[in-house]
C-alpha cells in the first residue's frame, strides 16, 4: 500500500509544503513555502500539519512532497539510536540521507550549519556568578557541590541518548533531588519552571535553536565533547518530485545555508516571544538576504 | 438576620477573596513569562473598582434579604452589570498599564477576572433558577449579556490585553480557523446522526444486536486521537491514489477525511447509546396503542416512537455537538486545521494567550451550541406536552 502511496503524484501536480506543528516548523515550513513559489512553482500550503510521526507517515504515503526534518530522527526512524554517526553533523547527515533514498525514496536536501539538539539550559544569574559555559563547567560546579535542580521531561532523563550521555561524557551524575521530572513535559514547560524558579529549578532542558532562551533569562550550555545526537534541520523531499523539479535544490540549498543557530535563535524568538506570526518572519528573513525580491 | 441565599452569599464571598487576594491583570515584560500579578484597584483605577465594590453589596444584600421576585432581578441585574463592568475594568486596565510598556509586553488576564466573572455569571444562572425562569427569559438574559460584552469588544475596549494582541497578530488566520471548526464539527455530527441514527434503531429492535455494537463502540472511545489519525494516513492515502477521483471529495491520508473520520467514530457512542436510550423510554402502551390501530413498525417508528422521545434524541444530539466542538481541537495534529492550531501552536510555545485564542472560542462555541439545542428541547417538550 506505502508503494501505491508514494508512486502516486501529489494532488494536481502541485508541491505539498508541509511542516510539523511547531516553532521552528512554522519557520521553516514558510521560507521552503515562499522561495519555491518566488520560483514559479505550484505549491499547495500544509504548514504545521502534525506532529512529528504524522508528517513522516503523510510524506512516506505521497501526501506530502517537501518538509524540514531534523537528521538526528533518523535515528528514531531507522531505530538506530546506539550508531556514533548521529553524534557527527556530516556523518550523521550522510547516513540519514543514505537510509531514506534507498528505503524511503525520500532525498534531504543540504542541513543548515545549525544543531537544533538537546542542551541543558542555567538560569543567567547562576551563569555568570559561577562562570558556567560548557558542560565541563556544569560538571564542575556539580562535583563543588554547587546547587543544582534541573526540570526535564521523564523521555530526557530516561533516554539512554539524552541526559544519561551528558552524564557519561561529562562525569556527573545527578540524583532525584536535582531533578523535576515533568512527565510528557516539552522544553516550554521546563524553560518556564527554570525561568521563574518553581520548586527551586535553576537549569532546564532545552533545544540549542530555542527562540525563547534569551527572554527567559536562560543561557544554553555548550556541548563542546559531542555527548547528544546532532539534529540539523534539512529539506527533505519525495525523489519523483525532486527528478521532476531539480530546481529545488539550487533554490534551498543556499538559504539553509545562511541558518545557523544564532539565526534560527533570533529567528524562533521573533515568533515565539514577539508572537509574530511564521510567514511574516521567514518573508522577512529571506527578503532582508535577497533570496526574495 | 440570617443568609437566605446561601449560593448567592458564597459566591460574593468567593468574588470578595479573590479580588483582595490575587491579581485581576498580569503585567508580563513578554508573551513567555507569567505576569505580574496587578490588584483590581491599582490596575483598573477607582471608578471600576467602586463600582464592581458597589454591584458586589447589592449581590451581598440580595443573599441576605428575604426571597422574592424584585430582590432576585435585583441581583440578577446587579450580577450582569458586574460581569460587564469586570470586562471594562480589565479592558481599561491592560489601555492605561500598556501606554508605558514596550510592545513585547503583555498585560493579561489574572485570576481575580477569571473569578469575578465566573461568580457574576453563576449569580446571573442562580438568580434565573431560582425565578423559574423560562427559556425565553433565560435568553434574554444571555443574549443582553453577550451583546454587551460583544459592544464592548466592537469599542476596542479590550484591544491592549495579551489575548486581543494574540488575535490581531492571527486574524486572518482566525477566521479560516474558526470556519474550518464549525466544517469539521458539522461534519462530524452529520456523518454520526446518519450512521449513529438508523445504527441505534436496529440496536434497538434486536437487542442480541446491543452487545456487540457496544462493545466495539466502547473500544473505538478508548482509542487515541492521535494514534487513530496515524492508523488512518495509509489507508486513505492507498485510497485516494487508486480512486484519483475521491481526491476531488478532498479524500486524502491528510487534512479533512481522517479528521471528520474519527470525529464521527467517536460521536457514534453518545449518538447510537441516546437513539436506543430515547426508542426504550417510549411508553410500550404507546406502541400498543398504535399496533392496535393497525400502524405498521415503520410507521410506529416515524409517528409514534420518534415524536415521543425526541427530547432524548435532542439531548443526545447535543451531547454529540458540544463534544464535537472539543474534539474537533486535536483535528489540528492530522492537518485539518481549525482552532486546535492556536492551542497546539500555544502550547508548543507555552503562549498561554495563543492557547486561549483556540480553546476560549471553542467554549463559547459548546456553550452558544448547548443554549440552543437546549431551547429546541425545551420548545419540543412543551409541544409533545398535553
Amino acid at each position: 500500500m506505502l508503494a501505491t502511496g508514494s508512486a502516486a503524484a501529489a494532488s494536481d501536480g502541485k508541491i505539498v509544503v508541509a511542516s510539523k506543528i511547531d516553532t521552528e516548523g512554522a519557520l521553516l515550513g514558510n521560507m521552503i513555502l515562499a522561495l519555491l513559489e518566488a520560483r514559479g512553482l505550484a505549491v499547495e500550503n500544509k504548514i504545521q500539519l502534525g506532529p512529528t510521526n504524522i508528517v513522516r507517515a503523510a510524506i512516506l504515503a505521497g501526501q506530502v512532497d517537501i518538509y524540514p526534518e531534523y537528521t538526528g530522527n533518523g535515528a528514531l526512524f531507522f531505530h538506530m539510536e546506539s550508531d556514533p554517526a548521529w553524534k557527527n553533523w556530516a556523518q550523521g547527515y550522510a547516513l540519514v540521507e543514505r537510509l531514506c533514498r534507498e528505503r524511503n525514496r525520500l532525498v534531504w536536501l543540504t542541513p543548515a550549519p545549525a544543531n537544533n539538539t538537546w542542551v541543558i539550559a542555567v538560569r543567567k544569574d547562576l551563569a555568570e556568578r559561577h562562570g558556567l559555559k560548557s558542560m565541563d563547567d556544569f560538571a564542575r560546579y556539580l562535583a563543588e557541590g554547587g546547587r543544582i535542580k534541573l526540570a526535564a521531561s521523564a523521555e530526557f532523563v530516561e533516554s539512554p541518548a539524552a541526559l544519561p550521555a551528558f552524564e557519561a561524557t561529562y562525569g556527573f551524575r545527578l540524583s532525584d533531588e536535582q531533578l523535576l521530572t515533568l512527565s510528557g513535559g516539552n522544553t516550554a514547560a521546563t524553560l518556564r519552571a527554570a525561568a521563574e524558579q518553581m520548586s527551586g529549578v535553576n537549569a532546564a532542558m532545552a533545544y540549542g535553536t530555542d527562540g525563547a532562551l534569551a527572554a527567559l533569562g536562560l543561557v544554553a550550555l555548550v556541548d563542546d565533547k559531542g555527548a547528544q545526537i546532532v539534529y540539523a534541520p534539512a529539506p527533505v523531499v519525495r525523489e519523483p518530485v525532486l527528478q521532476q523539479h531539480p530546481e529545488i535544490r539550487s533554490t534551498l540549498d543556499p538559504v539553509f545555508a545562511t541558518l545557523t543557530l544564532e539565526t534560527l535563535q533570533k529567528l524562533n524568538a521573533e515568533i515565539a516571544v514577539e508572537g509574530r506570526e511564521g510567514q511574516t518572519v521567514a518573508v522577512s528573513y529571506l527578503k532582508s538576504k535577497h533570496f526574495l525580491p | 438576620m440570617g443568609i437566605h441565599n446561601q449560593v448567592l452569599f458564597v459566591l460574593v464571598a468567593i468574588g470578595a477573596v479573590a479580588v483582595a487576594l490575587s491579581g485581576f491583570v498580569g503585567f508580563a515584560p513578554n508573551r513567555l513569562v507569567s505576569g505580574n500579578p496587578i490588584p483590581l484597584w491599582k490596575a483598573a483605577g477607582a471608578l471600576p473598582a467602586a463600582s464592581i465594590a458597589l454591584l458586589g453589596t447589592l449581590i451581598l444584600a440580595a443573599s441576605l434579604a428575604k426571597p422574592s421576585k424584585p430582590v432576585l432581578y435585583s441581583a440578577a441585574v446587579s450580577a450582569a452589570l458586574l460581569l460587564l463592568v469586570a470586562l471594562t475594568a480589565a479592558g481599561q486596565a491592560a489601555r492605561t498599564l500598556s501606554l508605558s510598556a514596550t510592545p513585547a509586553s503583555r498585560i493579561s488576564l489574572a485570576p481575580a477576572f477569571w473569578i469575578l466573572v465566573a461568580c457574576a455569571a453563576l449569580a446571573v444562572g442562580d438568580a434565573l433558577q431560582r425565578l423559574e425562569a423560562r427559556i425565553a427569559t433565560t435568553a434574554v438574559a444571555v443574549i443582553a449579556i453577550t451583546s454587551g460584552a460583544a459592544l464592548l469588544a466592537a469599542l476596542g475596549t479590550f484591544d491592549a490585553l495579551s489575548i486581543a494582541r494574540e488575535y490581531e497578530s492571527r486574524h486572518q488566520e482566525f477566521s479560516d480557523a474558526l470556519v474550518r471548526h464549525m466544517t469539521l464539527v458539522g461534519a462530524s455530527v452529520g456523518g454520526a446522526v446518519a450512521i449513529g441514527f438508523p445504527l441505534g434503531v436496529a440496536t434497538a429492535k434486536r437487542p442480541r444486536l446491543e452487545g456487540p455494537v457496544f462493545a466495539i463502540l466502547n473500544t473505538l472511545q478508548t482509542i487515541p486521537s492521535i494514534a487513530l489519525f496515524g492508523l488512518l494516513i495509509v489507508p486513505l492515502s492507498a485510497l485516494a491514489a487508486a480512486m484519483p477521483w475521491l481526491g476531488a471529495f478532498g479524500i486524502a491520508g491528510v487534512g479533512m477525511a481522517p479528521a471528520i473520520i474519527a470525529l464521527v467514530l467517536y460521536a457514534l457512542l453518545p449518538a447510537v447509546r441516546n437513539t436506543v436510550a430515547g426508542l426504550r423510554s417510549v411508553d410500550s402502551s404507546a406502541i400498543d396503542a398504535g399496533r392496535g390501530m393497525g400502524m405498521s413498525s415503520s410507521q410506529i417508528l416515524w409517528q409514534v416512537e420518534l415524536p415521543l422521545s425526541s427530547p432524548v434524541l435532542l439531548a443526545g444530539l447535543r451531547i454529540v455537538t458540544v463534544q464535537a466542538i472539543g474534539l474537533a481541537v486535536v483535528a489540528a495534529l492530522i492537518g485539518a486545521g481549525g482552532l486546535g492550531t492556536f492551542v497546539f501552536e500555544g502550547l508548543g510555545q507555552y503562549a498561554v494567550d495563543l492557547v486561549l485564542l483556540g480553546a476560549l472560542p471553542a467554549i463559547l462555541l459548546a456553550l452558544a451550541a448547548d443554549f440552543v439545542l437546549q431551547i429546541l428541547t425545551a420548545m419540543l417538550r412543551r409541544r409533545a406536552a398535553p
